[in-house]
């Protein structure tokens, strides 16, 4: 039984730095531009498929490939801003880019469908296979390790970057108040490409990531962000710290209902949570001292 | 606090009754049109489309009067369709409720869940309605998948019946697996349905909605109760979906809980926004549209998905407005009268 649990638990813990991952993105995004990026998901599973490509199509090293991941992602998260959300900036909706990124989500998904199929790819890294063990018969395999391990290290210097650097302390300004932050000399636009950027450099690492885990289909990002939305919700919009921990609460409770409950109703459970979050405190997990414009 | 909808709702334009024909008119119009459409149209294949462009319709002027006219952002609305869907078909084949009471029953089903969603959501701005929406459709997609002992589950519902033959007295019964009877049966009730919001959005019911869409605000310090408005327009529109959901189930004869994934939410979102949001026409030609095209070019094979996401895309970066923006834009542009072309467009 505790053999079982603590399985459950590694198991959480590898779902939950990924989700944080994808999170962060969408978090981050929201903090700098108080709008939702659709097209998220997809840029996960273009990560995905890359990393896939680089490995088997071109024979590189899987390690090597998550980079590439997360350049394509970073590529990507450039091209949505520029093409979506900077031309709809001036317009000031908070409905018109959300709609404008489902569209592209739905362009994106099934332009892959064409193009690579619905058959799921089987992503072996080779990692996948090779496995430590630990005490009392539970054990992770080397893939898991490198997620929880890169997952960490990207979002202790993720936080270190936001901190303790000058743009970090720029892009945390935009958050709290664009126009003073325009007026303190910081260009907004800038920052907002940067934002992008990053969160999807993020995205499409964590498709790399995902990849071997998870069924690797055009629709592999869908099931992982619509996760990523509620974890965003649950740890609070904008809020990096509560999205951690969210993200990391999901990927625990999601592990454990699989093994007390049923497999098919994990987001059941996630979503209720969700919901409940929404009802009885939707500020999210912390409390953010900012101030809401009416 | 960002307005929903201060990209310039077409609603607020001052809508100029119809020259010659007037109102009453058009709708004689739509009749004769929807008479004549099952003749024009004899094989299975097409009217069977029809039949699924009416659906659409009823889903899509039901989100809009969510979306476009109380301005509450609803991912969610494959939720109440599916729920409507599988209402009626479960009263009727477990209980062996008659087809219209069923009928009724999921309408008011799916309405009661819009607003239980809607009033819990009520406090929340319109990103975390959205998510919270889609959290909904999620979670009732999940149900409909695992509650095996009620729904089957992926394996499905078959054989589901037709609406019952209606038989009156001196005339021959109307069938309803007869293609053209469906199609006017489900055609009628869109028609009806559109009927009905159109006078709800032309009543003070439509001004307060406006008001409370423009500026919360300032719509609560006029004493109107916005909580509740918001509620009732929810509730207006997600019973719409369930309708379009028992005709659904009674047409097709198959339910699976994959008919109403979030997906489906996505590409209603797209008729509404394509035609024309905050309209009560262009989610209609939104659904004629995206449902016709599609088939049209069914030559290039699964290209329907991709031209939806494009045509929303494209919709929302330059024409906002949807169809009926455009087409505005073109008769003003007919009549060269330079202030007609502002009227369509608020930018």
């Amino acid at each position: 039984m505790v053999t079982v649990a603590l399985q459950q638990t590694i198991n959480g813990v590898v779902f939950g730095s990924l989700y944080v991952l994808v999170a962060l993105g969408l978090t981050l995004i929201y903090g700098v531009l108080v709008q939702i990026n659709f097209a998220h998901a997809d840029v996960v599973t273009i990560g995905a498929f890359a990393a896939y490509f680089f490995t088997f199509a071109f024979g590189g090293n899987y390690l090597i490939s998550i980079g590439v991941a997360l350049m394509v992602g970073a590529a990507l998260g450039w091209l949505v801003n520029a093409a979506i959300f900077a031309p709809l900036r001036e317009r000031g909706s908070e409905l018109l880019p959300l709609i404008a990124t489902i569209g592209v989500s739905i362009l994106l998904q099934n332009a892959m469908l064409l193009w690579f199929g619905p058959i799921p790819y089987a992503f072996d890294s080779p990692y996948s296979n090779e496995v430590i063990r630990l005490w009392g018969g539970t054990f992770i395999t080397w893939q898991n390790v490198i997620i929880v391990v890169v997952s960490a290290l990207t979002i202790v210097l993720l936080y270190a970057f936001m901190r303790f650097t000058i743009t970090g302390k720029a892009l945390r300004a935009v958050a709290q108040d664009r126009e003073t932050a325009g007026l303190m000399g910081i260009n907004p636009d800038h920052l907002i490409m940067l934002t992008f950027v990053l969160a999807s450099a993020l995205a499409g690492m964590s498709g790399a990531m995902l990849g071997p885990i998870l069924v690797l289909t055009p629709f592999a990002g869908t099931t992982v962000i619509v996760k990523a939305f509620a974890i965003v919700i649950i740890g609070g919009f904008g809020n990096v710290e509560g999205t951690i921990i969210a993200g990391l609460a999901v990927g625990l409770i999601e592990s454990y209902t699989t093994q007390l409950i049923n497999p098919g109703l994990t987001d059941i459970v996630v979503f209720t949570l969700l919901l409940l979050m929404l009802a009885l405190r939707p500020t999210g997990l912390i409390a953010e001292k900012r101030e809401e414009t009416v | 606090m960002k307005r929903l909808s201060s990209s310039g709702h077409p609603a607020l334009a001052v809508r100029p009754e119809r020259g010659w024909i007037g109102r009453r008119g058009w709708h004689v119009g739509v009749l004769i049109l929807i008479a004549l459409a099952p003749l024009v149209f004899q094989d299975s294949y097409w009217r069977t489309n029809l039949i699924v462009c009416s659906i659409n319709i009823m889903l899509a002027i039901g989100l809009d009067f969510i979306l476009g006219y109380a301005g509450q952002l609803n991912l969610g609305h494959s939720a109440f369709y599916g729920i409507g869907a599988y209402a009626s078909t479960l009263l009727i084949t477990k209980l062996g409720v008659p087809f219209w009471v069923a009928f009724v029953l999921a309408i008011t089903l799916s309405g009661i869940a819009g607003m239980a969603l809607s009033i819990f959501a009520v406090r929340l701005r319109g990103h975390y309605l959205a998510i919270a929406s889609l959290g909904f459709a999620v979670i009732v997609h999940q149900i409909l998948l695992n509650w095996i002992s009620l729904t089957q589950g992926p394996l499905g519902i078959y054989a589901i019946k037709p609406p019952p033959e209606i038989a009156l007295p001196g005339l021959p019964s109307i069938s309803f697996s007869n293609t053209a009877n469906m199609f006017y049966l489900v055609a009628g009730f869109a028609f009806l349905f559109y009927l009905l919001l159109d006078q709800l959005v032309r009543s003070p019911i439509g001004e307060t909605l406006a008001a409370i869409r423009e500026d919360e605000v300032s719509a609560s310090s006029f004493g109107i109760n916005c909580a509740g408005w918001k509620v009732f327009a929810f509730g207006i529109g997600s019973a719409l979906a369930g309708a379009a959901g028992a005709f659904y189930a009674s047409f097709v004869g198959t339910l699976v809980p994959d008919a109403f994934i979030i997906t489906e939410s996505f590409t209603i979102l797209a008729m509404v926004i394509v035609g024309g949001m905050g309209t009560l026409i262009g989610p209609v030609w939104g659904a004629i549209l995206l449902t016709l095209l599609p088939e049209v070019l069914r030559e290039f094979g699964d290209l329907r998905l991709v031209l939806y996401g494009a045509a929303l895309t494209l919709v929302v970066l330059f024409m906002p407005g949807g169809m009926v923006q455009a087409v505005e834009i073109l008769r003003a542009r007919v009549r060269r009268s330079p202030a007609a072309a502002s009227g369509g467009m608020r930018p």
